[in-house]
C-alpha cells in the first residue's frame, strides 16, 4: 500500500525578508537569552563549518532547492537520496534511525510526523529558532507539525482536497455547473452513467489518506493522539457510517467505479475519458496535466461538493515536511536547510513552479506569480486561486495515530476490500476499527474506542 | 507381439537409429504452441519498448504503436537522472560477478573436500549445508541487517555481496560433480608423485571441474543477478541499487506521478535491456549449464 | 594406511571446506540464532522492549493471517507444483524422444521466461494481467468475450501460480531433459525398433531412470513454494485489496517486520515457516524413498 502524498506539492514561499533579517539581525527566538536557545552566533559558526548533510527526500528535482541552498552556505554539503517511494520510504528512516546512521533531515508526511514523534526520533526544532517562522503558513498546516508543544517539522507542501472534473463530458451529459453538493453529484452521476460511456468518479480502494481526506472535509474526527500513551479511534462513529453509507449507494448503484489507482490501468483511464472526474488535492492539477497530457483543454476545477453548502469545508490529502532526526549531528545546519528551503521565497516558490506543489507559507500562497496562472490544461482557469482559497476552509483540528503505516495497510484490507468488492462499507468500518483497536492495545497505548 | 524392452548385450555395432524418419507433426504444432505461452509476453515487453506512454495504453500490445520509439526510449533509459541505469547495469554486473566468481570458488573448495576425502564430520556437515537450503530468507534478513549495521557496511556493496557467498546448493553440486569427474585413482596417483594436497586440487581437480565451475557461476550469477529482496533492504542509496532495485523503484515512482512523471515507457525499456545481457549469457554457456544441471539431477 | 597421510588428508580437507563454513557461520548460523534469539521478545510502541518466552509462537498458532497464508501456500503446493512439473516433464520427455522439429530451439524459448529477473517477469505479467487494458483483456474483447480480472481477491492466486509457471517450466525441463539425455540409447532404442510407443517408453524406462532428478525438482519447487515473495510483493500496487499482508507466510514475515515494526514477531514466523519447510521437505523425500523401495 502506498499513500499518496505531495506528488505536485509546492513549498512555502514568503518570508524571505523575514528569515534574512533573523540570520543577519536578531537572535532567533526569545528576546532574552535562554539556555536552550541557539544564538546567532552559533549558527553562524555551524553554518560556516565544513559540513556534510544527508538529505532524504522523494521529492523530484528537489536538488535544485538544494543547489540554491549550498550557492547561499557554500560550506555546507548536502547529499540528496531517494530512498524509496510511500512506505518504503518510513521503513528505511526508522530502520536506519535505530542503527544510528540516519540521515539529518528528512522529508515525512504530516500523517507520519507523530508516529516519528512517539518514538522520540525527531529533534525538536524551537532552540532553533522554529517559533519565528510559525506565522509565515497557513494555521492548520503549521499545527500538523507541532506535538507536545515541540515544532518538529517546517511544512513544505499540502493537498486540500476539490473536484477536478472533465467540463465535456459532463456538459455531454447535460450538466452545465459542477455540483454544489453531495445530493447534486449523485443526481449528476446518475446522468453521466445514462447518457456517456464514462463514470462521474472513480473510488480507489487502496486510497486510505483520500477516503480519510473525506471524512475530514465532513467534519468527523476519527482520531486523536495525546502525545503519550493515550489514543482514540473511531473509524466507525455513527458520522462516517453516514459518510460511507452515502459512498456504498453510490457504489452500489455503479456511479463510481472502484479501480486502484496509480496504476496503469488507472492513467489509461484518465486518459481516455473512462472518468468524468477526481476528488482529489491541489498537487493533483498539475499531476494531471503531465499523466493525461492528451486530454488537455478539457478538465476544470471547482470545490468538493458540500454536505451543507452554507459551511464550505474541505480536507487534506498529502503534503509533507521537513524534520530534523535527533540521531543528527550537525543539529543547527539540519535545521537550516529544513527551514531555508521552505521557508526563503526564492526556493519556496520554486517548490510552486518546478516541483508544482502546493504551497502552505502565505507568502507564496499570495504571490501574483503563483495565483495568477491560467494553465491551457484548464482552460484558462485560475485553478490555484481556486485552491488557494480551499485550503482555508480545512478544519484545523485533525490528528492522527502514530501508527498510521499499519493503519493504512490494514485500511486495504478491511474497508478497502469492502469498497473493492461493493459491499457493505459499514462492516467495512467495523474491520477497521477493530484491527486498529487490536493493534494498539497490543502496542501499549491506552486505547479509547 | 508385446513390446519388450530388452538390452542388448554388447552390441558390437549400434545400426543408427534414424530419427529423422519419425517426425510427428501432432507434437511439432502443440509444442510450438506451447512455446507461443512462453514467448509471447516476451515479445509484448520488446514491442512495449518501441512505443511511447500515450500508445501504451491505447495501442493493440502485440502490434507496434503509431511511432517506432525505440531509439527515442533507449536514449531516455540512459539519460534519465543523468544516466543512473548505466550506474544500476554496473552495479548490477559488480555485485553479480564478484559473487559468482567468490561463491563458486567457496563451493568448489568445500565441494572437492566433501567428494575426495572423509574426514571427521564430513557428514554432518554436508547435511548441515543441504538443510540450509530451506531457510527462507526473511529469517535471515533482517538480522543480518542489524549485524551489518554494527559494523556500518549497510548501504555498501558488501552488505549484497557477502551473503550472496553462500551458496549450498551450490556445494551440493560441485559435490556431486567432483566425485564424478575427478576419478580418485587419477588423486591418489598425483599423491604418490609427492603433491601437496592443494596442489592436487589446483592442478588436477580444477581442470576437470572445468564445466561444473562453469554451471555454479553462472547460476549464482544469475541469483545474485536477479536479487531483489537483498538489495532492497540492504541498501539506500540510489547510484549503488542494481538494476532489480532500481526498476522497481522506477516503477513505483512512475505509479506515485510526482510532477508529471510518467515513466512507463522508461520501465519497460530500461526492462527489456536488463534481460538481454543474461539471455546472451545463457545462449553463449548452453554447453555447460546443461551438463551441469544434469549432473546434479541424475546422480544420488 | 598411515595416521600421518590420514591426518594430513583430514587437515587439507578442513582448509577446503574452512572458507564456505566461515562465511556460512558469519551470513547464516549468525543471522540465525540472532532471529531466534529475537523471537522471544517482543517490541511494543509503548513500553519498549520485554521478554516474552514463547508468546510470539503461541500467538503465530491463533493468528488467522498467518494460517491464511500456510493454507494458501499448500493450495500453491498441491497445484501449481504438479503442474508445473507434469508440463516440465511432458516437454522433457517430447523433446527427448526427437519427434518435435526444431527441438534445439524450442529447449531454449521455454527455458529463457527463467532467464529474465522476478522482477521484470511480475511487471510485465502485472501489465499484461490489467482488467482494461492488458493484452490478455485485449484479446478476450476482440473475441467477443468479456475480460477477466485476473488480479481479483478470487483470481490473484491462480494469476500468480501463472507466473510462477511461466518462469520455472523451463527450468524444471532442462534438469530432466538433461537426466534423460543420460541415459544410455541403448536402453531404449531396441524397444523403438520393435514397435514400443513413446508412451510406453517414457512410462517404462524414462521416467523410472529419471527418477532422482524428478525427486529434486519436487523438493526445490516445495521449498520455493514456501518462500514465495517477489510475487505478492510486487503485485501489491496492481491488487492492493487482493494481496493481503499475511499473503503468503514469507511476505508476512516481511511486513511485519518492515511495516508493522514488529521484528520480534516477524522472528517467530520466520522460524516457524523454516520448520514448516523442514517438515514438508522431509514427508516428500521419505514419501519418494518409500515409494522407490515398494516398486
Amino acid at each position: 500500500m502506498r499513500t499518496r502524498a505531495s506528488r505536485a506539492a509546492v513549498a512555502l514561499g514568503a518570508g524571505l525578508l523575514t528569515t534574512a533579517l533573523i540570520l543577519t539581525g536578531c537572535t532567533p527566538g526569545a528576546s532574552k537569552p535562554s539556555a536552550t536557545t541557539v544564538t546567532q552566533a552559533e549558527i553562524d559558526k555551524a553554518m560556516n563549518t565544513p559540513t556534510n548533510l544527508t538529505f532524504w527526500t522523494w521529492v523530484p528535482k528537489i536538488q535544485d532547492q538544494v543547489d540554491l541552498f549550498e550557492k547561499k552556505y557554500p560550506k555546507i554539503h548536502v547529499k540528496v537520496e531517494n530512498v524509496g517511494q510511500g512506505l518504503d520510504h518510513y521503513a528505511k528512516v526508522r530502520t536506519a534511525s535505530k542503527a544510528g546512521n540516519g540521515p539529518d533531515v528528512v522529508q515525512l508526511e504530516y500523517q507520519f510526523i507523530s508516529s516519528f514523534a512517539l518514538s522520540g526520533e525527531l529533534a525538536d526544532l524551537t532552540p532553533y529558532g522554529a517559533k519565528d517562522i510559525a506565522k509565515d503558513y497557513v494555521p492548520w498546516v503549521w499545527k500538523q507539525g507541532v506535538a507536545n508543544g515541540k515544532i518538529l517539522a517546517i511544512p513544505q507542501d499540502s493537498g486540500p482536497l476539490g473536484n477536478l472534473y472533465r467540463e465535456d463530458i459532463l456538459k455531454s451529459a447535460g450538466i452545465t455547473e459542477p455540483p454544489k453538493t453531495w445530493d447534486e453529484y449523485k443526481v449528476d452521476a446518475q446522468a453521466v452513467k445514462d447518457k456517456t460511456d464514462s463514470v462521474i468518479g472513480n473510488m480507489a480502494p487502496n486510497q486510505g489518506a483520500g477516503w480519510l481526506g473525506l471524512l475530514w472535509q465532513a467534519g468527523v474526527k476519527p482520531f486523536t493522539y495525546d502525545g503519550k500513551k493515550g489514543v482514540t479511534i473511531h473509524v466507525n462513529s455513527p458520522e462516517a457510517k453516514k459518510v460511507m453509507a452515502y459512498w456504498q449507494d453510490m457504489i452500489q448503484k455503479d456511479l463510481v467505479t472502484t479501480d486502484a489507482d496509480f496504476t496503469d490501468e488507472w492513467y489509461a483511464g484518465l486518459n481516455q475519458g473512462k472518468y468524468a472526474g477526481w476528488l482529489t488535492a491541489a498537487w493533483a492539477p498539475v499531476f494531471l496535466s503531465g499523466a493525461a497530457a492528451d486530454t488537455s483543454g478539457k478538465w476544470r476545477a471547482a470545490p468538493l461538493p458540500q454536505w451543507d453548502p452554507s459551511k464550505p469545508a474541505s480536507g487534506n490529502w498529502g503534503g509533507s515536511a521537513d524534520a530534523v532526526l535527533k540521531t543528527s549531528k550537525h543539529q543547527i545546519a539540519a535545521y537550516e536547510l529544513a527551514k531555508w528551503i521552505n521557508n526563503a521565497h526564492e526556493p519556496a516558490l520554486l517548490f510552486a513552479t518546478e516541483q508544482h506543489f502546493f504551497p502552505t507559507a502565505n507568502s507564496v500562497l499570495e504571490d501574483p506569480k503563483f495565483v495568477g496562472d491560467q494553465p491551457d490544461f484548464y482552460g484558462g482557469q485560475k485553478v490555484n486561486e481556486l485552491f488557494a482559497g480551499i485550503s482555508k476552509t480545512v478544519d484545523p483540528d485533525w490528528q492522527w495515530l502514530p501508527f498510521m503505516e499499519f493503519a493504512y495497510t490494514n485500511f486495504n484490507e478491511t474497508f478497502g476490500a469492502a469498497v473493492a468488492a461493493h459491499g457493505d462499507l459499514g462492516a467495512g468500518l467495523d474491520a477497521w476499527q477493530k484491527a486498529l483497536v487490536d493493534y494498539g492495545t497490543k502496542q501499549g497505548f491506552t486505547v479509547n474506542g | 507381439m508385446t513390446a519388450q524392452v530388452t538390452i542388448p548385450a554388447a552390441a558390437p555395432r549400434r545400426k543408427p537409429f534414424n530419427r529423422e524418419r519419425r517426425r510427428s507433426n501432432l507434437l511439432t504444432v502443440v509444442m510450438w504452441l506451447c512455446v507461443a505461452y512462453f514467448i509471447l509476453p516476451l515479445i509484448w515487453l520488446f514491442i512495449s519498448a518501441t512505443k511511447d506512454n500515450p500508445d501504451l495504453f491505447s495501442t493493440f500490445g502485440l502490434w507496434f504503436g503509431h511511432d517506432f520509439n525505440l531509439f527515442a526510449n533507449i536514449r531516455d533509459v540512459f539519460t534519465f537522472q543523468d544516466g543512473i541505469y548505466v550506474r544500476w547495469t554496473l552495479n548490477t554486473v559488480v555485485y553479480a560477478g564478484v559473487s559468482a566468481i567468490g561463491a563458486s570458488l567457496l563451493a568448489t573448495m568445500s565441494g572437492y573436500a566433501f567428494a575426495k576425502y572423509r574426514f571427521p564430520g564430513d557428514k554432518v556437515l554436508f547435511s548441515i549445508t543441504l538443510g540450509a537450503i530451506m531457510i527462507p530468507l526473511t529469517a535471515l534478513a533482517i538480522p543480518t541487517y542489524l549485524l551489518f549495521s554494527t559494523v556500518s557496511i549497510t548501504n555498501t556493496p558488501l552488505a549484497v555481496i557477502l551473503p550472496s557467498l553462500v551458496s549450498p546448493f551450490s556445494v551440493f553440486l560441485m559435490r556431486v560433480y567432483a566425485a564424478d569427474a575427478i576419478p580418485d585413482s587419477l588423486v591418489e596417483a598425483a599423491r604418490m608423485d609427492g603433491a601437496g594436497e592443494f596442489r592436487i586440487f589446483w592442478q588436477v581437480g580444477i581442470r576437470l571441474l572445468g564445466p561444473g565451475i562453469v554451471t555454479v557461476m553462472l547460476f549464482t550469477l544469475v541469483a545474485t543477478w536477479n536479487n531483489y529482496f537483498l538489495p532492497l533492504i540492504m541498501l539506500n542509496s540510489g547510484e549503488l541499487y542494481p538494476l532489480t532495485v532500481g526498476l522497481a523503484q522506477q516503477e513505483a515512482t512512475s505509479a506515485a506521478g510526482g510532477g508529471a512523471q510518467a515513466l512507463f515507457s522508461t520501465v519497460i525499456t530500461g526492462s527489456v535491456l536488463s534481460i538481454i545481457p543474461l539471455i546472451v549469457a545463457f545462449l553463449y554457456l548452453q554447453r555447460y549449464w546443461q551438463t551441469g544441471l544434469a549432473t546434479g539431477g541424475v546422480k544420488e | 594406511m598411515a595416521n600421518g597421510i590420514t591426518r594430513k588428508q583430514h587437515l587439507a580437507a578442513y582448509a577446503f571446506v574452512l572458507p564456505f563454513f566461515v562465511v556460512f557461520a558469519a551470513m547464516l548460523v549468525a543471522p540465525l540464532a540472532y532471529s531466534g534469539y529475537l523471537s522471544f521478545f517482543a517490541d511494543r510502541l509503548i513500553g519498549g522492549v520485554s521478554f516474552v518466552a514463547f508468546e510470539n509462537y503461541l500467538r503465530a498458532f491463533q493468528d488467522p493471517g498467518f494460517l491464511a497464508g500456510l493454507g494458501r501456500t499448500a493450495l500453491f503446493l498441491v497445484i501449481q507444483v504438479p503442474i508445473m512439473l507434469g508440463l516440465a516433464l511432458f516437454f522433457a520427455l517430447a523433446l527427448d524422444s526427437g519427434r518435435a522439429r526444431g527441438s534445439k530451439a524450442l529447449r531454449l524459448l521455454i527455458f529463457l521466461p527463467y532467464a529474465v529477473p522476478g522482477v521484470v517477469a511480475v511487471l510485465m505479467w502485472g501489465y499484461l494481467y490489467g482488467q482494461r487494458f492488458g493484452l490478455i483483456a485485449q484479446i478476450t474483447r476482440g473475441i467477443g468475450l468479456p475480460a477477466p480480472d485476473l488480479l481479483s481477491d478470487s483470481n490473484v492466486l491462480f494469476s500468480i501460480m501463472n507466473i510462477v509457471t511461466w518462469t520455472y517450466v523451463g527450468y524444471n525441463m532442462i534438469v530432466m531433459y538433461s537426466a534423460l539425455k543420460s541415459i544410455p540409447a541403448e536402453l531404449y532404442e531396441a524397444a523403438e525398433i520393435d514397435g514400443a510407443s513413446q508412451w510406453r517408453l517414457a512410462w517404462s524406462v524414462k521416467i523410472p531412470m529419471i527418477r532422482s532428478a524428478i525427486v529434486l525438482t519436487v523438493i526445490f519447487s516445495v521449498i520455493g513454494t514456501f518462500q514465495i515473495f517477489n510475487e505478492p510483493s510486487l503485485l501489491l500496487e496492481l491488487a492492493p485489496t487482493a494481496i493481503t499482508q499475511s499473503f503468503t507466510p514469507n511476505f508476512y514475515a516481511y511486513n511485519l517486520a518492515f511495516v508493522n515494526h514488529d521484528i520480534n514477531y516477524a522472528a517467530a514466523i520466520a522460524f516457524l515457516l523454516g520448520f514448516v519447510i523442514m517438515i514438508v521437505s522431509y514427508v516428500v523425500q521419505l514419501s519418494t524413498q518409500r515409494r522407490e523401495r515398494l516398486s
